[in-house]
């Protein structure tokens, strides 16, 4: 469904990606982990189009992104990294719910101005929605009264609203409190359970044991090591996982 | 070469928005325009004051002066009545030429200068030059005295020229007359030099100043009309012997205290003496009767801030938008315009706007111009709040919105700006209360705003200390309930921080 071909990355002089390639079939949950900086989150921002790259070629569900000119993106660049983002939701570590509207209002923002969905049907949608996670009693609420998991499971929710094929979390819980790590993991598991593709960068290590069909390790900008998760936890092939592994799981 | 682009399509920017502006010519006669109107306009500065034309301590709301008697007297004999116009002496004759009014009479001394300019009715009143000084003044006794002296007269008068001619005079030039005559009596002149007809109405009941020596420099008075309106000027000069011949003239000379030997040489004797107003009564005039006057000010005041700061947000967001989101053309105008308009004095805006643009064709009313103006100007400072307020939204408001499949614009209009405005808001408020303070510097171009109608008030009646209390209350309880409102509205804004 998505596939990544030969993708190069520079910043400044620095070269991040030296050529990735890389696929995700319909239905896989990857889990990308890796030392801060290493650029799993760089390489989710890319086939997002967040972040641009220079070189290769990123498709998802055939609709192919090049490498654009990032001062100056022609509109049909832009409009073919819309259509993408359409497909694909993403989740952020620090939520980026919209300060100026209610939990409502942030959830049926788009389907009715992008989609064009009729608002009471969005509503509809929204509030089913918030009943999933659990917390349609905030629907009224503004983003500043709710806590950070709770904020996480709306971003979640306004994500799915869009009806996405993927969604992609980066790095979703690093900005919460312990205690509510919980309850958007248990979001998380929820979606994968209903066979949503996803993606997650995380360094949360017993979450990525027990959902990752694939774990995908980063280094420096290289995938070191790709495999089922009980073979890199319990046993990796490269010096570089063991390296990261050791130093996260004494923590 | 850029910058050249720059300001040349600044400049199309300008023209354009001001087109619809330009009036229609016409090529009917003034005499028949004028009837066709009902009206005479004519131009002068109130400001000015006594005795050419000023309001009456009475009624302030009415002017009178010898030059309404004639004006009245003109308009008469045209079938027609007459109205004033009100411009800044200085810029009488470029706003008579840019067809502000049909004809500007005020205390103008026919010049060669001005000749070359404008045309000039037959003189209508023969003026001369008096010197006045203290009273305890012994040394000055007339104008060959006056070398290394303070000698202060008006801007652009003749006595200015004449005090030139002298040599080693040290000439202080002043835009109205009451204040020579002021700082003559507290020490900061040593002599005063200006007409006959306001040297009799500022300085004679002055007890502390006192006339020298005998008038000197005589000269014309006429009434300034259009180059190209010949046939107008000889029906001018007609009335004029008419009334001449039938006294009227001089009876309104003897009503202001004008007459003197030297207008025998232009008119017969004929005696009456009725409505003339002096300084004392002026000052006598209870401040309740100022008031009309003064809200009509205030409303005028009212009117150009609140429209121009409606043009300032609206455009202001516009180029903000232009300048942050736009394409290389576009941003660069927007950035342009912002930094031209924020480097250079609003006044001179002002003045290139009403005074300049006639000069290729674009003649704005001074409502319009006031607008334009302030407007214009403000923009470019709205237009940088805007810009630190969307800089203060964080980098993943956006994130957020493109990610959910939004365009850049919809981003823009949905997401960003409804947070930026709500952080330049305080700024803008601000920039609301110097407008409306701001808004005073509109009376360069003939506006009669609530400072100006203070300053012909003023000057007329030498209140400067009740009337100015007056004023500054006034603006106060204008701008006060302004940011009691703007406070409320921004909590409401951001006490819910939405």
């Amino acid at each position: 469904m998505i596939k990544v071909k030969n993708l190069h990355k520079y910043y400044g002089e620095v070269h991040l990606f030296k050529g990735i390639n890389f696929d995700i079939e319909r239905g896989e949950v990857i889990v990308f982990i890796g030392p801060s900086g290493s650029g799993k989150s760089t390489f989710l921002r890319c086939i997002n189009g967040l972040e641009y790259f220079q070189e290769g070629e990123i498709a998802v569900n055939n609709i192919g992104l090049h490498s654009i000119n990032r001062l100056r993106p022609s509109k049909e660049d832009m409009e073919t990294i819309r259509k993408i983002r359409l497909r694909v939701g993403v989740v952020f570590q620090q939520f980026n719910l919209f300060p100026h509207m209610t939990v409502l209002e942030n959830i049926i923002e788009a389907p009715t101005r992008v989609l064009n969905i009729d608002s009471d049907k969005a509503v509809e949608d929204a509030l089913s929605l918030l009943k999933r996670i659990n917390i349609e009693k905030k629907a009224q609420s503004y983003p500043d009264e709710l806590s950070g998991g709770e904020q996480q499971r709306v971003a979640i929710a306004r994500a799915l609203a869009m009806k996405p094929e993927a969604m992609l979390f980066d790095e979703p819980t690093s900005s919460l409190d312990p205690e509510m790590v919980g309850e958007v993991l248990a979001v998380i598991k929820n979606l994968v359970s209903e066979g949503m593709t996803t993606l997650i960068a995380t360094h949360e290590m017993d979450f990525a044991r027990e959902i990752a069909d694939k774990v995908v390790v980063f280094d420096h900008g290289d995938i070191v090591e790709v495999g089922a998760p009980e073979d890199i936890f319990t046993n990796p092939k490269k010096e570089r996982t063991k390296i990261f592994l050791n130093r996260i799981l004494k923590r | 070469m850029k910058k050249i682009l720059r300001i040349l399509s600044l400049l199309t920017v300008l023209i354009i928005i001001l087109y619809w502006t330009v009036p229609s010519k016409s090529d009917i006669s003034p005499i028949e325009k004028i009837k066709k109107r009902g009206y005479l306009l004519w131009g002068s500065d109130a400001e000015g004051g006594a005795p050419y034309v000023f309001p009456d301590p009475k009624n302030p709301s009415k002017l009178i002066g010898f030059e309404v008697d004639l004006a009245n007297a003109i308009a008469r004999e045209l079938g027609v009545e007459a109205r004033q116009s009100q411009n800044a002496w200085d810029s009488l004759l470029p706003a008579l030429k840019r067809g502000d009014f049909d004809i500007a009479m005020n205390g103008i001394e026919i010049t060669a200068q001005r000749e070359a300019e404008v045309l000039f009715s037959m003189p209508y009143y023969i003026y001369t030059e008096q010197l006045v000084v203290r009273k305890n003044d012994t040394q000055i006794k007339n104008i060959n005295d006056l070398k290394g002296k303070k000698v202060g007269t008006l801007s652009g008068a003749v006595a200015q020229d004449i005090l030139m001619k002298i040599g080693g005079v040290d000439v202080k030039v002043y835009s109205g007359q009451v204040e020579p005559y002021e700082d003559l009596a507290i020490g900061r002149l040593d002599a005063v030099l200006l007409d006959l007809p306001i040297a009799a109405y500022y300085a004679k009941p002055n007890p502390k100043l006192k006339y020298t020596g005998h008038p000197v420099g005589e000269g014309f008075y006429g009434i300034a009309i259009k180059k190209e309106n010949k046939e107008f000027k000889n029906k001018i000069d007609e009335i004029f012997i008419k009334l001449l011949k039938s006294g009227e003239l001089k009876k309104i000379y003897k009503k202001w205290d004008m007459w003197d030997k030297t207008q025998e040489n232009l008119f017969q004797q004929i005696k009456t003496s009725e409505g003339f107003v002096s300084l004392q009564e002026s000052k006598k005039a209870p401040l309740y009767t100022f008031f009309p006057n003064l809200l009509k000010g205030a409303g005028i005041t009212i009117l150009i801030s609140v429209s121009s700061m409606a043009l300032a947000i609206t455009l202001g967001l516009i180029l903000t938008v232009l300048r942050i989101y736009g394409r290389t053309p576009l941003s660069s105008v927007a950035a342009a315009y912002i930094e031209i308009y924020r480097g250079t004095p609003l006044l001179i805006q002002l003045y290139i706007l009403y005074y300049g643009l006639p000069n290729i064709g674009i003649s704005l009313n001074p409502l319009t111009a006031a607008f334009i103006g302030l407007g214009m100007n403000y923009a470019a400072y709205e237009s940088e709040l805007y810009r630190a307020g969307i800089n203060a939204v964080p980098k993943g408001q956006m994130e957020a919105a493109l990610s959910l499949g939004m365009s850049q614009s919809l981003a823009v209009k949905r997401i960003i700006m409804p947070q930026a405005i709500r952080i330049a808001f305080p700024g803008i408020t601000n920039d609301f209360i110097a407008l409306f303070k701001d808004s005073s510097l509109v009376s360069v171009i003939a506006m009669v705003e609530l400072t100006k109608t203070y300053s012909i008030l003023a000057a007329t009646t030498l209140r400067f200390f009740e009337l100015g209390l007056i004023v500054a209350f006034l603006y106060f309880a204008m701008s006060y309930p302004l940011s009691l409102l703007a406070r409320r509205l921004e909590e409401k804004l951001m006490g819910h921080k939405r």
